[in-house]
Formats: C-alpha cells, sequence, structure tokens
C-alpha cells in the first residue's frame, strides 16, 4: 500500500500551522517586547546624567572609569570618588543627596547596566582604548544623554566591520571574541 | 510570558563604597601568603578579583611546597566563605550547650572577658590558654600575653602533633626539633607506617621528593618499601607493601638493624651495637614480626646496599605504646648505613628563623595526652578559672575516656576564638570569632624545616567578610583591656609582626635596602628563605645505644573479647575532623575506597566472609571504652586480625556539611599512652564488631573494586594459582581473581 504524499502534507498542515503561530508569535514578541519593555535605557537608582558630567563639565570618560585603560571591565567609580567632588559640588541636590545618602550607609549603588555583552563574548576594553577607539564607537554619544541607553547596535556586525576596517590581525577569527 | 522570557535580563553593577587596596574591576591580583589549613606551613599564591578570593595554589618561590597545594589546602576557599561561619561576637544566653547564644559587641565582650581575667589570681596558674598548635611571632605573642597574665598555663594542642617522632629525636641525636628527610635524593625509601604522601608532618613536599626520587634521576629509579598493617594511600604507591604485626614495626627494624650490624657495620661503635641487638635475631624478629626471615634479610640487605636508603617511621607505628622506641630504631637505621647530614639522609635543621630570641620559649608547648589529661584534672578540680581555646577542638579529638567534655563544666568562663561554631566552642560562655587565615596577618616558619631557614608571611588577601577580628587582634585587644602597654604596646598584630620582621631585616647582613622595601619584597614572595644550615653530627651516645630495645606493644582489651585491633587513621581529606565542614572535602572520595561523606570501617573481605558480613552491614564496633556503629567496607590490602577507621567525620557541631556524618572513632579509644612521650596511643584499642542486622550503604564513586573479568590488572605470584583459588599474598588471604 503506497502513502500519497498529498496525503502525508494533508495531516501535517494542522501541526505546521501551529509552528508556523508560533514562530511568528515569537518574532513579534521579540520585537514588541523591545519596543514595550526597553530595557536599553533602564530607569537607575539615582538620576545621574552624564550629560552634565561628560558634556557640560567635560569630564574625560576615563577620569571616571579609570580601570578602562588597564582592565578587560571600564568598572563604575566608587562611591567614595563620586564624594571625592560631591562633598562639595551641588550638594543640595535632592539626586546628591541620595548618592550622600549610600556614603553615609555604606550600601552599594544598585546601577542597572545598560552595555552588557552576553557570556560567551570575550571583551576587553583595555585593547580597545589602547587602539584610540573613541568610547562612543559602541556607547554612543553618551555625553549627550541625561539617561543612557543602548543606542549603537553592539552586535557582531559592529564588531566584525571595525575589526575588518581597522584590519586588525585575526579580527575575523572566531575564537579571538568567543574564547 | 513568551516576552518576559526574551527580555533582556536586568544585570546590576556594584561599586565598592571604598574599594579594597589594589582593587581594579576585571583585574586579577595574586597574594603570596601561608597554608591554614595544616600544620606543614606551605606557602600559597590566591587569585582575587573584584577584592573577593577566587582560587588557591601553591606558591611557587616557598621550598616547602615549591607551587603544589594539596586538596585542603585548595579548599581554603571554603573556609573563608563558609555559611557556618561565626559572624559577630556572642555571648552565651542559656544553659552551657544549649547552642543558646545572643550577639553583643566586640567592646562588651571583650570586656566581660577582661573583667573575669583580672579576677583570676595572678599566681594560681588559674588562666589556661588552649590553642591549636602555632608558630612564627603569633606563638611569641601568646608567650608575652601569658606571661603578662602571670600564667605558664599555654598549651598548644593538635590531635596529630608527632609527640612520640620528637622523642625520639631527643633520645638518639639529643635533637629538639624534627629533622628532614631528604626524601628526594634518597633512591630506596624504607617507611615504616609513615603516610608521607598523605598526612605524615608535610606531605605535599614528601610528593615532591618522592617523585624526584622515582623520576628526577635519568639513571636512577628510587624503590620505595611501605611497612604498615593496613594500605594506606602511601601503601598503594609503594613498590613493595608488607604488613608486620601492629606495633611491631620497631621490632623489625631491629631486625634489620641486627642485619647491618652482623654484615659488616665498621663504625666505631659496633661492639656497642652488636651487644644492644644481639635479641633481634632473624628467626626471632620473623616470629613477633610475622614478617618472613627472608624478608627481613633482603630488606636489610638493599638498604645496606642502596646509595643512599632513607628509613622514616611514624603514623601508626608511633601511635602504640612502645612508640618513641619505635621510632628511635626507625632512626637507628638511618645511623648504621652512615647518612646523617647527607644528601637522601637525615639533615637536622638550623633553629626556626625568629626575631624575639630575648622571649626565652619552652622548646615545645605542645600538650600531650598526659598534659590533656592533667588540664581536665585540674579542671575538675576547680584549678582552671578561665579556659581560651584557639582554633582548637578538643572535644572533639579526644577520647571519650579522658572527661574533657565533662570537665569543662567545673571552668567558670570558656572563651571561644574559634571562626567556625565546633563542639568546644559550643560549649563557650564567650565567643570571640577570629578571622579565618586569608583574612590575617601572621607569619610562620615551617616545622619541619627544609635543612635551611625559611621564613613565610602570612597577609591578608581580602577584606574580613564579616564582624571577626584576627586571632592577633583579640589578644592585643584583651592586653590593651588589662592594661598590658608597657610589655605589649602594640595596637595590631600587623605592627606587632612588623616590628618582630624589623628584627630579621635587621639581622640580616648586609642590610641592603631599608626596611620597608624589605618588607614589600618578602609580602610578593610571600617567603624568606636564609642560607643559614647547620653541621649534622652523627654521634649517638653509648648509653642509648644500650639501651636500644622495643617491647612489644600493649593493647587495650583482650584478644577473646576484643579480637580485633583498631587501626584508626587521618583521612586524605579531613585531617583530624578540621575538614569535615568543607563540602569539597565531604565529596572528595577517599582515593583507596572511593567513599563520598560519612565513615566506615574496612575489614580483610576473608574475616569478613568467616564472620558472614558484607559490605554495607552497619557494624557495631565495640572497645572497652564505648561503642559506635558504622557501615562495613571490605578492604584487601588489610591484616586479616585488623580493621581500619578513618577519622574525621562522626561531628555533632561543626556546621551544615559536618553534622551528624559518620562516627568518630577516637571517642572509643582507650586512655592508653607512651609512657615515653605522654602521647595518645591511638592504635592500641582492640575492639569486638558485632552486626546489627541493619544496613547502611556508604556512597561510592567507583564501581566495584573487582576487576571482573576486564583483565586489566595483571597478575602473578609466580605459582599460577587458578582463579577463585585462594592464596597469601605477604601472609594476608586473598582470592584470586579470574583473569
Amino acid at each position: 500500500m503506497s502513502v500519497s504524499i498529498v496525503h502525508t502534507l494533508r495531516v501535517l498542515k494542522p501541526a505546521a500551522m501551529i509552528g508556523l503561530a508560533a514562530f511568528i508569535g515569537l518574532i513579534v514578541g521579540f520585537y514588541a517586547n523591545a519596543a514595550f519593555f526597553p530595557g536599553t535605557s533602564p530607569e537607575q537608582p539615582i538620576d545621574f546624567s552624564h550629560r552634565i558630567h561628560a558634556g557640560d563639565n567635560e569630564i574625560p570618560c576615563l577620569y571616571c572609569h579609570v580601570q578602562a585603560r588597564r582592565s578587560i571591565s571600564a568598572g563604575v567609580p566608587s562611591v567614595n570618588k563620586c564624594m571625592g567632588c560631591h562633598n562639595e559640588v551641588a550638594t543640595d541636590r535632592p539626586q546628591i543627596e541620595l548618592l550622600a545618602n549610600y556614603w553615609r550607609t555604606g550600601e552599594p549603588i544598585p546601577w542597572i547596566k545598560v552595555h552588557d555583552l552576553p557570556d560567551f563574548v570575550h571583551f576587553t576594553h583595555k585593547r580597545h582604548v589602547a587602539a584610540d577607539i573613541e568610547c562612543q564607537t559602541c556607547h554612543g554619544p553618551v555625553e549627550t544623554m541625561d539617561v543612557v541607553s543602548r543606542e549603537a547596535p553592539v552586535k557582531m556586525g559592529l564588531c566584525l566591520n571595525c575589526h575588518k576596517e581597522h584590519e586588525v590581525e585575526f579580527g575575523t577569527d572566531c575564537w579571538t571574541c568567543h574564547k | 510570558m513568551l516576552a518576559e522570557t526574551i527580555k533582556h535580563p536586568v544585570e546590576h553593577l556594584f561599586p565598592y563604597s571604598v574599594p579594597p587596596e589594589e582593587y581594579s574591576p576585571g583585574m586579577v591580583t595574586w597574594y603570596n601568603s601561608v597554608c591554614g589549613m595544616c600544620p606543614a606551613g606551605c606557602g600559597i599564591s590566591v587569585r582575587t578579583r573584584e577584592g573577593r578570593a577566587k582560587k588557591i595554589e601553591g606558591n611557587p618561590l616557598h621550598p616547602v611546597n615549591q607551587g603544589r597545594l594539596c586538596a585542603l589546602g585548595q579548599a581554603g576557599l571554603q573556609s573563608l566563605y563558609n555559611p557556618d561561619r561565626l559572624t559577630a561576637p556572642m555571648q552565651r544566653q542559656g544553659e552551657r550547650g544549649s547552642d543558646e547564644f545572643v550577639q553583643t559587641t566586640w567592646e562588651e565582650g571583650l570586656s566581660a572577658v577582661a573583667q573575669r581575667l583580672e579576677m583570676a589570681d595572678r599566681h594560681s596558674d588559674s588562666v589556661v590558654l588552649l590553642s591549636q598548635g602555632v608558630r612564627g611571632h603569633f606563638a611569641n605573642l601568646l608567650e608575652l600575653f601569658m606571661r603578662e597574665l602571670g600564667s605558664s598555663r599555654l598549651l598548644h594542642y593538635d590531635f596529630a602533633h608527632p609527640h612520640s617522632l620528637h622523642a625520639a629525636n631527643k633520645k638518639l641525636f639529643g635533637e629538639d626539633q624534627l629533622p628532614y628527610y631528604d626524601i628526594a635524593n634518597s633512591r630506596y625509601l624504607l617507611s615504616f607506617g609513615a603516610d608521607y604522601l598523605n598526612n605524615w608532618l608535610s606531605p605535599v613536599h614528601h610528593s615532591l621528593g618522592f617523585g624526584h626520587s622515582r623520576q628526577g634521576d635519568d639513571s636512577a629509579r628510587g624503590r620505595f618499601v611501605q611497612i604498615e598493617p593496613k594500605m594506606s594511600i602511601s601503601g598503594a604507591a609503594a613498590d613493595e607493601w608488607i604488613p608486620a604485626r601492629p606495633g611491631t614495626e620497631g621490632i623489625l627494624a631491629l631486625g634489620i638493624a641486627n642485619r647491618i650490624v652482623e654484615g659488616g657495620y665498621t663504625g666505631g661503635d659496633a661492639e656497642d651495637w652488636s651487644a644492644a641487638l644481639t635479641a633481634y635475631s632473624l628467626t626471632r624478629v620473623a616470629e613477633q614480626t610475622g614478617v618472613p626471615a627472608e624478608t627481613i634479610a633482603r630488606l636489610a640487605e638493599e638498604f645496606t646496599h642502596a646509595e643512599p636508603g632513607l628509613a622514616i617511621g611514624g603514623g601508626a607505628a608511633g601511635n602504640h605504646t612502645n612508640g618513641v622506641d619505635t621510632l628511635v630504631a626507625v632512626n637507628a637505621l638511618n645511623y648504621l648505613v652512615g647518612n646523617i647530614g647527607k644528601p637522601g639522609g637525615v639533615v637536622f635543621n638550623p633553629a626556626p628563623m625568629s626575631s624575639r630570641s630575648a622571649i626565652d620559649r619552652p622548646s615545645s608547648r605542645h600538650a600531650n595526652h598526659q598534659a590533656m589529661q592533667d588540664l581536665a584534672e585540674n579542671a575538675r578540680q576547680g584549678g582552671v578559672m578561665v579556659l581560651i581555646v584557639n582554633n582548637a577542638n578538643p572535644v572533639f579529638t579526644l577520647p571519650q575516656s579522658t572527661g574533657f567534655k565533662e570537665a569543662l563544666d567545673s571552668i567558670p568562663l570558656i572563651v571561644s576564638l574559634s571562626s567556625f561554631m565546633d563542639e568546644t566552642t559550643a560549649l563557650a560562655d564567650v565567643v570571640l570569632p577570629s578571622h579565618t587565615y586569608l583574612e590575617s596577618w601572621g607569619d610562620d616558619m615551617p616545622q619541619p624545616g627544609v635543612g635551611f631557614s625559611v621564613g613565610s608571611v602570612s597577609q591578608p588577601v581580602v577584606s574580613p567578610l564579616y564582624n571577626t577580628r584576627a586571632t592577633g587582634d583579640i589578644i592585643l585587644g584583651l592586653a590593651a583591656k588589662l592594661g598590658f602597654r608597657e610589655a605589649i604596646p602594640w595596637a595590631s598584630m600587623e605592627d606587632f609582626l612588623k616590628d618582630g620582621w624589623r628584627e630579621i631585616y635587621a639581622r640580616r647582613s648586609p642590610a641592603s635596602d631599608d626596611f620597608d622595601s624589605f618588607w614589600r619584597d618578602v609580602l610578593r614572595s610571600g617567603v624568606l628563605g636564609e642560607n643559614v644550615r647547620r653541621e649534622s653530627t652523627a654521634a649517638v651516645d653509648k648509653r642509648v645505644i644500650d639501651g636500644i630495645g622495643v617491647a612489644e606493644p600493649e593493647f587495650s582489651g583482650t584478644n577473646d573479647d576484643y579480637p580485633f585491633i583498631l587501626h584508626p587513621y587521618m583521612a586524605t581529606s579531613m585531617y583530624d575532623g578540621r575538614g569535615a565542614n568543607l563540602p569539597w572535602m565531604q565529596e572528595l572520595p577517599d582515593p583507596m575506597t572511593s567513599i563520598v561523606y560519612g565513615s566506615w570501617i574496612e575489614m580483610n573481605p576473608v574475616t569478613a566472609t568467616e564472620m558472614g558480613v558484607t559490605d554495607g552491614d552497619l557494624i557495631r564496633v565495640t572497645s572497652e571504652q564505648g561503642s559506635i556503629e558504622v557501615p562495613l567496607v571490605t578492604f584487601p590490602a588489610i591484616m586479616p586480625d585488623v580493621v581500619a577507621m578513618p577519622i574525621g567525620q562522626g561531628h555533632d557541631d561543626f556546621g551544615r556539611y559536618a553534622r551528624g556524618r559518620g562516627s568518630n572513632p577516637i571517642q572509643i579509644l582507650a586512655p592508653t599512652m607512651d609512657p615515653e612521650s605522654g602521647s595518645l596511643a591511638t592504635s592500641a584499642t582492640r575492639v569486638s564488631l558485632v552486626t546489627t542486622g541493619k544496613r547502611a550503604e556508604p556512597a561510592k564513586t567507583g564501581g566495584v573494586a573487582r576487576q571482573l573479568g576486564r583483565n586489566i590488572v595483571q597478575f602473578t605470584d609466580g605459582s599460577s594459582e587458578a582463579a577463585g583459588h585462594s592464596t597469601k599474598v605477604n601472609g594476608i588471604p586473598i582470592v584470586v581473581e579470574p583473569a
């Protein structure tokens, strides 16, 4: 007894439709989520403005993110670094009072990470700072932002294009980043 | 829901309020320090990131362990991060031993103790400080503190302290310190009961030496013979494993010595030796030890002609009623083949590098079993007003027969400086919790040394995790409260330590740089070696030679009532029980049986068959002192009348990982001592075994220990026994497996 292909397809049709619907749902859901639940510019515990610091007052990025030039991670400044200036500067503003409160209690400030690479990507700030790559290349024009958001698409394409453009040695090898 | 699952996860960035020194996120900082997990004194390098210790390795610059580290040392991290650590000072609330404590402040805790110390009579020796064995400047600080208190009762207590070996070296060579056994350069190692690759004295250093002896020289491969009633890890690595009747190891050594003297020993004192050893003829020694005469003759032959041969003794062989004599006999072998002070022989150590020579320190403060019994007796009679316990756990490591736990009832104030709640701390009135070694300042002069002078500094590798203090700082805090400003002016342990090292620096000639850069260098490398060696002169007094002889060992319990000799041994992972609260150590399989967690008793399979018991049967082990229940494991490499049990489990109160797991063989040991060293003869207890009818199979990582026809190990003793046939190897009955 032979089995007709048409017959087999007909039997599989409902399952295929469900699968297709689920797939479309997944894609729509992904973008809907990105649009309605923006993890890219979260609300921070203190309304810290990069525009005031890096933009208006022209404080260099590496003044606060000192570690970027020596470590894989750029790091966020310790609370006593903030207080180094804010003991004197703008002490009456409510956001600075929030900061001072953290300092007094010794509680860590629970900043929320905006730029986050997946765990399988090895990225080191040190090398990129040493190669004179502008911070803004990956982080976007942070000095204009009151609330930092992820503007530059830090995806694999960005890395590869830049590596190609700069003719980085082994820059397109898988193991350069995925190790 | 779908949207929730693909949402970007929230990750936090927590900055330090005030970052620790040398902190930079994402960057690794290594600190060199000293391991505090056992008394060997290995150097460690700790990898830290973001101010947290992540991994411990051996310090490659340290002469003791040369970059290597044992499992217990690796697990030091779990001591630091242990969830059961004591986090703040406490005072007892309810009944003593009820485990009800209330948190207090350091100020209050220290004041409470200082007040009672002031009340104690300055001249009646009613204050006792019982510390785990400590060395270096911290030991000096304890001396100073106790002197100011007017008490001479400073006791160092370690269950595994080799009292008998110290006594034996003193007796034969007049040496107070342990010598350095140069295993690396020996070509024939005769070990009497010393499980030197596992936990005897300095196992990491010995393992390095063993490797070098075996493979370090292309022209010769070192041979190694192990003599013991139950195959240890060292025994498993030996070329030849010889079981002698428990406690007769010394007699065997003298039998070998007799052959060496007969075989043409040419020393000036040959006549004395000959006279002293006449009683140890081949036939008599063979009869007493159960080792065939031809084996003894062969061992003597091989040992004499090895270039050079080294004999070491310890472990169970030294823990009998004749322990000191046994170890004297073993050392005598080294003397007779003339390898004292030579490479591959016994090398005497220079005095430990130390600065405060002004403080007259008794050669050893180590409390033997006699001293602990005396302490318990004195406490019962009300002679102890205050007992300060520093990280020692005598309630766990002393047999029930000592009555130590009950004696503590008569002490009005017990202070514990432990980092963990343990059996002894549970009975304390005031708990002043100390840092772990990874958070404190200290230094160490390893004992036994490595033939030259070594000092290493232990520095904090992380900021303290909790509201604890370094033991040194607690003592300094008490001293300040008691007004000992003049004698003990230091504000912190770091100051005290630096002051001591200033003297070491000043002694160096020429002093090439300033102290600060010297100190930085020492901290960076973690260790300072001084090319101070000692001439080792080998002269043995005639009276000592005349007195040489090993008596038959005595056991507690009669053969009829207690047919088995209990052989307790320190398990790889637990040491004397201090490793039991580390999950890594709990789940580390015992190398010989592959058992994890819990404890067990090992018995020869042939004996088990005769008794009608099998693997996993719950057995009641009874000595004259009490009984414990423990599952049976058959183990082929053990003498038929010996049963072996690992030490370390059976804690009632040592955190969640240790509590209620297995049983503690120390509890049922008889208080039999070696009269010469006063140390507990831990291998001198006889036991009877009764099956309870219950089953309790121990957890194992391995499958069966048999070949099951897989033909993995090719074995023949020359007489092609048929499969399934019973035969004897080394006098131990075994069943030949089908190939």
